[in-house]
């Protein structure tokens, strides 16, 4: 029954069958790494210059290459298509038959450093888009551009070294890291504010981990952070990073960025020649975790970023005003209510002696002579009164909250932790370099009894839980 | 022979000669089959072929009555097997290697790329043509006279069928593989929406059956290595095993059942398509009676004695069938896996969810019902929707018109009914959830339990049984509502499919198309 349609069904079925399944043969038969072996061997061939390098040419079996490293658990099948790259004949190729560059293959022989150790990719493909690791191949560590290739070398050796034997570039990204400020915000082993991500391990996070809505050209982590030190707000609209960086900066940056990776080479793979040493000193340290925001800390600038004044904590006028033992306490604990973030060792991870040695650095410019007392406590103060004053004088500046903020040129007046003491000096002297101006008798012209009276209510402010 | 003239060794020598033949007759019995009796006895007499009967009706083998569905399925399972062999070569079940071992198979084993395709899409295909097999046997009334049980098996069949496909999807341990598996677990976890909403409020305390399904699955509280041990263990031995008895059954009672179902009058239409039409003089089987084993036994064996004259010898009629639809198999698999390469992502990262999370396309219609109720939508409506398909042949007892598409004309007009009305429900049940929310975006504040209790899943299965009620009532027919049944079936899975596999995006957002979801 039906015989006829069963037989012809049989028929074609065969036939289709057969011919996919030559075709699937063919295509098994012709991958794309022996195209590229041919041609190796057949340029070699061709530009020889003498019989014994014919020879030796002609005797290359064309196969599938592949450097295994059992240490690193690692198989880079790259030299599959990279034919050349240990030939010195292959110089002047084009890639990818080229010979590796600079003389970094004498000290990483193939056999133990491999491929992908340095240039990520996917040592096991077989097809340039895989190996590669271009977009959408979902692969999360694609080939390093040659840009940013140097970041590979910190995972084996110091930045002494570095800077004078081929890693210049990842040295120079190193030093500006900290000359930017970075950890001012962003925690790198621990160390640095808590306003940015945590940046450890940074390198060896997958492609999903950042967000590439707006990222522009070939969407990887590469390109990520290149342009995520571009235009801060661009990459991660709430971003409030800080970022005024050249081009040239902040590729370097990122190459020192791509050196948080988190796999660990073995101990035979390293070669440190130097400890690299972290200065510890005031001035590198304000660099390092204040400057980002507080610049150099002599004027005070109302930052459109983050919405609110950033306080000149190097102002003299401002150090006049306040013991160490203040300053210290607010470096702690930060601010409550601003980015300030609090850099104890439980938090942002300085130690005691660091917070010293920083509060020092910042307090170098303070004027020996002290601001003159002003015993708030004795003068009895009228709330509402203070209240009239600070509405007509302060809250222009301050916000009529007290809570400083956008737009606003003063600062929050809302931190419990602010002396009335501290608050009536400002009031009356002012602070030189910033727009406060003294309001005391050397100025505006208010009474000790008014300033009294408007401390009363900026600290009645504070206790309002509004 | 008489060999007593000849020495020993003219003896071998002859032997000899004749071993060609001697060993094909040894191998074949009785050599290449000439007459209905030589037919028979090839059938009978090999193993692989005496799972057939002697003879089939011709029926069975009218391609737009079974439409192969049932053999499909079995032969997709056939290359899976074979295919799933030769990747067992190349794989070693720990999270350290797997991936790599994927990535090998697909980078440098000869061949590795197409059959690792081959595997993949041979056990999803069985999905697809195991539910159509199911919707075939109801649409021509086959679940009756002694086959009811057999449905019954079909559906576990259709369980293993999306288990082992399941398990298969989580070896690669890539980023598919293990979110895939956390959505499971946390399905598996489900009760503990019902558990907790009790909980407390009588006083009392449930003990968490879900969240200790959970741990029996992952062999802890998140995936591991102790999961995929266990998820290969599944997928390549109990499953399988399963799978094997259940089909041994489901065939063996196909038999015992008298073969496939057919309607009471066939006309064999023109003889000349038949290759070795019934020889209706001499051979062993008189045209007006068959006999067989099942004489001895005691019940009804629906093939005695019925219907001889449209029988017809199963070799080679029936083989040359089988062959054809296995040929059909293999070559649809092999050039769709020649074109579509089986989906590897990164690998499996605990940190990085995939956003959005999806379980296989074949269970994005029960996500979509578990983004109403976790419980509900993953343990509940698929329960019951099971129970409800089991319950088919106990339901409807109406022993007329086996195995003819659709009973009648009204069968017909029921089905496409059927369809436009449950097309027209799921997707304004969709619509309407799409577009205006449910209970928890009205109110957050409200009870779990009510979200629980009233769900659009919920809605929609209740509208599906209230129907099919209604059809019942208004044909006076359990057929009928039989087909309405299977239909709403049909129509519930793919669209709720389609919509969790192709409109549901980044946190379960609705939208048109995949291409318009947000870059991450």
């Amino acid at each position: 029954m039906n015989s006829r349609f069963y037989l012809s069904l049989m028929l074609i079925s065969s036939l289709v069958l057969m011919a996919f399944l030559a075709i699937a043969f063919n295509r098994e038969m012709t991958p794309v790494w022996k195209d590229y072996q041919t041609e190796y061997k057949e340029t070699l061939i061709k530009n020889a210059k003498d019989d014994g390098t014919r020879e030796r040419a002609e005797k290359i079996q064309v196969g599938l290459q592949q450097i295994y490293i059992k240490a690193l658990n690692k198989s880079d099948r790259c030299t599959s298509c990279h034919a050349g790259v240990e030939n010195p004949l292959m110089a002047a190729a084009e890639v990818p038959y080229k010979q590796h560059s600079g003389n970094y293959l004498k000290n990483h022989p193939l056999p133990k450093f491999g491929c992908t150790l340095c240039h990520r990719g996917q040592g096991r493909a077989l097809n340039i888009a895989e190996a590669h690791g271009e977009e959408h191949q979902h692969w999360d560590f694609p080939i390093v551009p040659a840009k940013y290739i140097q970041s590979s070398c910190a995972s084996c050796h110091d930045y002494k070294m570095l800077e004078t034997e081929g890693g210049e570039k990842v040295a120079k990204g190193e030093k500006l890291f900290r000359e930017k400020g970075c950890l001012g915000c962003h925690k790198l082993n621990g160390v640095g504010g808590a306003l940015g991500k945590d940046i450890a391990g940074i390198a060896n996070k997958a492609y999903y981990y950042f967000s590439m809505a707006a990222v522009v050209g070939e969407r990887n982590m590469y390109s990520w952070i290149k342009q995520h030190f571009d235009d801060p707000r661009k990459i991660v609209p709430e971003s409030q990073m800080r970022a005024f960086l050249t081009d040239e900066e902040a590729d370097l940056l990122t190459t020192y960025m791509l050196t948080f990776r988190t796999d660990e080479m073995p101990r035979s793979y390293r070669l440190i020649k130097n400890i690299d040493k972290v200065a510890t000193d005031g001035k590198s340290m304000y660099t390092a975790y204040c400057s980002a925001c507080h610049s150099d800390g002599k004027t005070s600038v109302y930052d459109e970023i983050f919405a609110r004044t950033i306080p000149a904590i190097r102002n003299p006028s401002f150090l006049k005003t306040i013991s160490n033992s203040e300053l210290k306490r607010i470096v702690k604990e930060g601010r409550k209510g601003t980015q300030m973030t609090a850099w104890k060792s439980e938090a942002a991870g300085l130690t005691e002696k660091q917070i010293d040695e920083i509060v020092k650095y910042v307090a170098k410019d303070r004027p020996s002579e002290k601001s003159r007392p002003f015993n708030v406590a004795k003068i009895k103060s009228d709330i509402e009164r203070g209240a009239e004053i600070y509405n007509n004088r302060c809250a222009l500046c301050h916000g009529e909250e007290g809570k400083g903020g956008e737009n606003l040129l003063g600062m929050t007046l809302r931190d419990s932790a602010l002396s009335p003491e501290f608050i009536a000096i400002t009031v009356r002297d002012g602070r030189k370099g910033t727009p406060m101006v003294p309001f005391g008798n050397g100025g505006i012209g208010l009474s000790n009894q008014e300033i009294a009276d408007t401390v009363a209510y900026v600290k009645n402010l504070t206790n309002d839980k509004k | 022979m008489d060999n007593s003239n000849k020495t020993g060794l003219a003896q071998f020598a002859d032997n000899l000669k004749s071993v060609k033949s001697s060993f094909v007759g040894s191998f074949s019995r009785g050599g290449w089959p000439t007459s209905d009796k030589g037919r028979t006895s090839t059938v009978v007499n090999n193993f692989f072929l005496h799972l057939h009967t002697a003879k089939t009706h011709i029926n069975t083998l009218k391609p737009s009555y079974t439409l192969g569905m049932g053999l499909i399925s079995f032969f997709l399972l056939v290359i899976a097997f074979i295919s799933g062999g030769f990747l067992m070569v190349y794989y070693s079940p720990s999270t350290t290697t797997a991936f790599n071992a994927v990535k090998d198979i697909n980078f440098v084993v000869f061949g590795g790329q197409l059959m690792r395709n081959i595997h993949k899409w041979s056990g999803e295909a069985m999905i697809i043509f195991v539910i159509l097999h199911m919707v075939r046997i109801v649409y021509t009334n086959s679940y009756k006279q002694g086959r009811e049980f057999n449905w019954v098996i079909g559906i576990v069949l259709l369980i293993l069928t999306f288990v082992l496909n399941l398990t298969g999807y989580m070896l690669p341990w890539d980023q598919l593989s293990y979110w895939a598996l956390v959505i499971v677990a946390n399905i598996a976890a489900a009760p503990k929406e019902l558990t907790d909403i009790f909980n407390g409020m009588f006083g009392i305390t449930l003990p968490d059956i879900g969240g200790a399904t959970k741990e029996v699955l992952l062999g802890g509280t998140e995936p591991g290595q102790e999961s995929l041990t266990r998820v290969y263990l599944l997928h390549i031995l109990l499953l399988p095993l399963a799978i094997c008895v259940f089909l041994g059954v489901h065939f063996f009672r196909i038999r015992k059942d008298g073969g496939l179902t057919r309607p009471a009058n066939v006309s064999a239409g023109s003889g000349e398509s038949i290759i070795s039409p019934p020889e209706k003089k001499g051979g062993i089987f008189p045209t007006h009676k068959t006999y067989g084993l099942m004489e001895l036994s005691k019940g009804r064996t629906p093939a005695v004695d019925t219907d001889i004259e449209n029988t017809v010898t199963s070799w080679p009629n029936l083989f040359i069938a089988e062959i054809a639809v296995f040929m059909f198999t293999l070559a649809a698999v092999v050039a769709y896996s020649y074109f579509f390469d089986a989906p590897l992502k990164e690998y499996a990262n605990p940190m990085i969810p995939e956003n959005p999370a999806k379980a296989p396309w074949y269970f994005l219609g029960l996500q979509e019902l578990v983004s109403y109720s976790a419980f509900m939508g993953g343990q509940g409506l698929p329960g019951l929707a099971l129970a409800g398909l089991i319950a088919i042949p106990f339901l409807d007892r109406e022993n007329r018109d086996i195995g003819i598409w659709f009973t009648n004309k009204q069968g017909k007009a029921i089905a496409i009914e059927s369809f436009i009305v449950g097309s027209v429900a799921v997707i304004g049940t969709l619509a309407f959830v799409v577009t205006q929310g449910w209970f928890r975006e009205w109110w957050p504040e409200i009870h779990q339990l009510w979200i629980v209790a009233i769900n659009p899943g919920n809605l929609l299965l209740g509208f599906v049984m209230v129907y099919t009620l209604w059809v019942i009532k208004r044909t006076n027919s359990t057929r009928m509502g039989a087909i309405s049944l299977i239909t709403f079936f049909l129509v519930c899975y793919v669209i709720l499919t389609y919509t969790g596999t192709v409109l549901r995006g980044p946190n379960w957002v609705f939208y048109w198309s995949p291409s318009d979801w947000p870059i991450h």
